[in-house]
């Protein structure tokens, strides 16, 4: 029996063995020794823990005395060691066997093979893993829907950063509703209602997206769904792939495809490919008719099109032939002859194929007619052609200059020619001011920086420094203006006058001598008939003092002979005075011709009078006329000579200025009192504030060669004109000189004065007659 | 010397006129004063003039044209110019042309006391 029972537990397809109630093994079965490869006497005892696995006896043995101590069964899955050294999982149980009072008399156990079964559960779980990371990781984005609850059961991180969703709000149709294009929802909504209900198994749909931030996105969304084992519909996969810079490219595409044929149209320019060598007609009808040929008509040889081509030009197309059988590149200009007749300008660009045999084999390119535009560049070269002759014909030069934009300025040969610059390089403000003369640049700078900053027109005289040390005169004018996109251009022109400016010296200095002479002589001649007139009385006063003083020293005075005397002596006095009264009112010229006089007319022509001798003195001069001055009613010859005095004074203190521009402010104005203002402002060497007073006597100068009489003769002709003519020295350098004189609209006291010797002007805005 | 060399001043200006004689007959001269050169060619004293004091600038006959007169009538008499002209370039060509001196208003007596002594030496 007990043999028998033995066998059969020797035969069980398990490791049996049994223990003693402290948990000593007392018998393990042959299936035992056969794995382990051990015997029993090696495994009874705890020796059997050799089997067991290290890393997994620890739990084992827990269990194992757990259940010791409670009488439990024990359970516990381990890894045994083969008689060849290899593990394998085994399920480890063991059953208490009990007599009757439920005390442990032994235990019973079998170890199962779990091997097989672990690997299966390791490959499921690797497997899912796997998938999980696909469906995780997978750049497409993937949803899972449950059919049974009705809602997207998963989905993965690619649609929630597809969709900008999170994975949450993923979970509910009601998003993906809410993020497709409006007008596609009912559609794509029904579409997905026939999978839905089964009656499709696979769909594939593009879905336009709107995001949540504004922006959209294509997706090609592939949905499968999935059965259960009774063919009911269980769960739907989508699988959604961006394709939205695919949709862009395309549409992209297609505008392009569009732009293209805009701009044939637009052109007039007409795309080719043509197989040169297969003699077929590959020219589109646009192509054709760009040579006068009907449609269809041309043959698609190389000699047809050669005797298309306007014979004198087949040369040249040769010969862009031979550079794009090198380059590849085609671009040629040719004349073509119309079956009419006419003759054509075409334009061809493109690129040239080769065969085998280095033979052209096909041309791909545009062809434009150009006819118009070559009939233009004709005219334009003719009239360059002129322009540049005209130019150095009168030794003038143009150029055009956009301030704002850049600082480079376009420049016509002429320029080039006068100004000696190397035509390689873009001219600049800067480039030319090492052409001007040292002394010309602070001047040249100031009108730079004026246009640059204010946008006016200006007008200007230079003198360059050329390499040979030689000088030149240059006189610029320019012209502001505004280009069609609103942008500041100067266009202007730029003369050498050297010669002019030569003889005009010549004459300014015999002029400007003669001129001297005369104002010395008149003063001279002034001076002297005042030195006579005061000299009598004085000759008087002196001889009867001397008279008086004998008459006086006589024994006996001659009292009454002194009296007499020196009564006389008092007449000459007087005398002397009269005669000092007398030249005041010679100054005061009370018989002036009064009329109405427009200031800012006056003030032109007195400018225009000065320019010369301004520009000589290397003086900038800014008139600044008031747009709405009143007329004044005075003598207008008068009043011009106190502006152009003014003005000579102005530009005589600022001729020791050299670091600076000599510049000279005129202005005309209506002041806060109504009068009209005149002022003319300079930065010259002022004066010390104390000699003011001093300024507007007579013979008083701080000039070298001056005799002082301006200022005080100017002043007496203000004040005849009931104003006043003051200086005041500016913040910075310099004086301004100015006179204010009351408008015509308030009444002159001394109106009726003087007979109307009208010498009018017929360039005057004498608007009242 | 009984009698008093006669002065005789001619200009167009009244103030020296009146001033000159007063002056001169203090010095003890006698004096006449004439307001033009055609007015003391005219008078008697022209014979009887020890000195003349003659304006250079007035009005018709001016002062040299009195004194070329006077050469072509042969009447040697000192001339002592007087001129409210300051012209330094008048007076070296007067005293050049034969005048004794030039004095240019307003001048002080003791100028005037010696040109009229340098004159009448002459004479």
């Amino acid at each position: 029996m007990e043999n028998e029972l033995t066998s059969v537990v020797d035969a069980l397809p398990g490791l049996v063995w049994t223990a003693l109630p402290n948990g000593h093994v007392d018998f393990v079965n042959r299936q035992w020794c056969k794995y382990t490869g051990l015997s029993v006497e090696d495994s009874c005892g705890k020796r059997w823990q050799k089997a067991i696995h290290v890393d997994d006896l620890p739990q084992l043995l827990e269990r194992w005395q757990s259940s010791i101590s409670s009488g439990e069964p024990c359970e516990a899955e381990v890894r045994m060691r083969r008689f060849d050294g290899a593990f394998r999982w085994f399920l480890f149980r063991a059953n208490p066997i009990t007599d009757g009072s439920a005390v442990v008399i032994k235990w019973c156990g079998m170890n199962w093979d779990i091997e097989n079964l672990k690997q299966g559960e390791k490959l499921l779980a690797e497997s899912e893993q796997r998938f999980k990371t696909i469906f995780d990781e997978a750049g497409t984005g993937i949803t899972l829907v449950d059919l049974v609850s009705g809602e997207p059961l998963q989905n993965n991180r690619a649609l929630q950063k597809m969709l900008g969703c999170s994975e949450e709000e993923l979970s509910h149709f009601a998003t993906f509703d809410e993020l497709t294009y409006e007008p596609n929802r009912s559609v794509d909504a029904d579409l997905f209602r026939e999978l839905y209900d089964g009656k499709l198994d696979t769909l594939r749909m593009e879905k336009h997206f709107m995001l949540r931030d504004g922006s959209s996105v294509w997706a090609n969304v592939i949905f499968t769904l999935l059965r259960d084992a009774d063919k009911r519909p269980r769960y739907i996969i989508a699988m959604h792939e961006d394709i939205t810079e695919r949709k862009r490219a395309i549409e992209a595409l297609e505008a392009n495809q569009e732009l293209l044929e805009l701009a044939q149209k637009a052109a007039r320019a007409m795309a080719f490919d043509w197989h040169i060598q297969k003699q077929v007609n590959t020219w589109s009808p646009q192509q054709e008719a760009l040579y006068g040929l009907a449609p269809g008509t041309f043959d698609g040889t190389y000699e047809s099109w050669k005797k298309l081509i306007h014979p004198p030009d087949w040369p040249a197309v040769v010969e862009s032939l031979k550079h794009a059988q090198q380059t590849g590149d085609i671009s040629a200009e040719f004349r073509v002859v119309w079956p009419d007749g006419s003759i054509h300008w075409l334009m061809a660009n493109g690129q040239m194929f080769f065969d085998d045999q280095g033979r052209p084999s096909r041309m791909v390119g545009f062809t434009a007619d150009i006819t118009s535009r070559k009939r233009v560049e004709e005219e334009l070269r003719r009239s360059a052609a002129f322009l540049a002759q005209a130019q150095q014909v009168s030794s003038t030069g143009s150029f055009s200059w956009y301030p704002s934009i850049t600082s480079e300025i376009t420049w016509s040969d002429e320029l080039y020619r006068i100004f000696e610059l190397d035509r390689t390089t873009p001219v600049t403000p800067e480039r030319i001011s090492k052409r001007v003369h040292p002394n010309d640049l602070a001047a040249f700078n100031e009108t730079i920086e004026q246009a640059r900053a204010t946008g006016n027109d200006f007008e200007c005289q230079y003198r360059l420094l050329m390499p040979n040390q030689s000088i030149k005169y240059v006189h610029v004018v320019a012209q502001a203006r505004q280009d069609q996109y609103g942008q500041l251009e100067y266009i202007g022109t730029a003369q050498d006058v050297t010669e002019r400016r030569r003889s005009e010296e010549a004459v300014d200095k015999a002029r400007s001598e003669l001129v001297r002479v005369a104002r010395v002589m008149s003063l001279g001649a002034l001076t002297a008939s005042i030195a006579h007139e005061v000299n009598q009385p004085l000759s008087g006063i002196i001889t009867n003092a001397s008279t008086c003083l004998r008459m006086l020293d006589a024994d006996p005075a001659n009292i009454e002979g002194a009296r007499e005397t020196a009564r006389r002596t008092i007449r000459d006095g007087h005398r002397a005075s009269d005669v000092i009264t007398r030249l005041r009112a010679l100054f005061s010229k009370k018989d002036g011709v009064y009329e109405l006089v427009d200031l800012n007319q006056a003030t032109r022509e007195v400018i225009a009078l000065s320019r010369n001798e301004l520009d000589r003195n290397r003086v900038i001069l800014r008139a600044e006329l008031a747009d709405d001055l009143p007329l004044v009613r005075g003598d207008r010859v008068q009043l011009q000579q106190v502006i152009l005095n003014l003005l000579r004074n102005g530009s005589d203190a600022m001729t020791g200025v050299y670091d600076r521009p000599r510049e000279l402010v005129l202005k005309t104005e209506r002041d806060e009192a109504g009068l009209v203002r005149l002022s003319v402002q300079d930065v010259g060497t002022g004066f010390d504030p104390q000699t003011m007073d001093r300024l507007f006597q007579a013979f008083y100068t701080t000039k070298d060669g001056g005799m002082g009489m301006g200022l005080s003769v100017s002043r007496s002709i203000i004040e005849t004109h009931h104003g006043h003519l003051n200086a005041t020295p500016n913040d910075g350098p310099g004086v301004t000189f100015w006179f204010s004189i009351p408008c015509d609209d308030e009444k002159m006291t001394d109106e009726a004065g003087g007979p109307r010797i009208a010498v009018t002007d017929q360039t005057t805005a004498v608007r009242h007659g | 010397m009984t009698t008093r060399p006669l002065i005789s001043v001619v200009d167009d200006d009244e103030s020296v006129r009146e001033s000159l004689p007063d002056l001169l007959k203090e010095f003890g001269f006698e004096a006449q004063a004439f307001s033009s050169a055609e007015e003391f060619l005219a008078s008697d004293s022209v014979n009887e003039t020890s000195c003349l004091l003659l304006d250079v600038a007035m009005p018709g006959m001016t002062g040299p044209d009195l004194q070329r007169e006077l050469t072509i009538r042969r009447q040697e008499i000192p001339i002592v110019f007087i001129t409210a002209h300051r012209d330094e370039g008048v007076r070296p060509r007067l005293i050049a042309q034969g005048a004794v001196d030039c004095l240019f208003k307003p001048f002080d007596e003791t100028d005037l006391l010696e040109a009229l002594n340098n004159a009448l030496r002459v004479s």
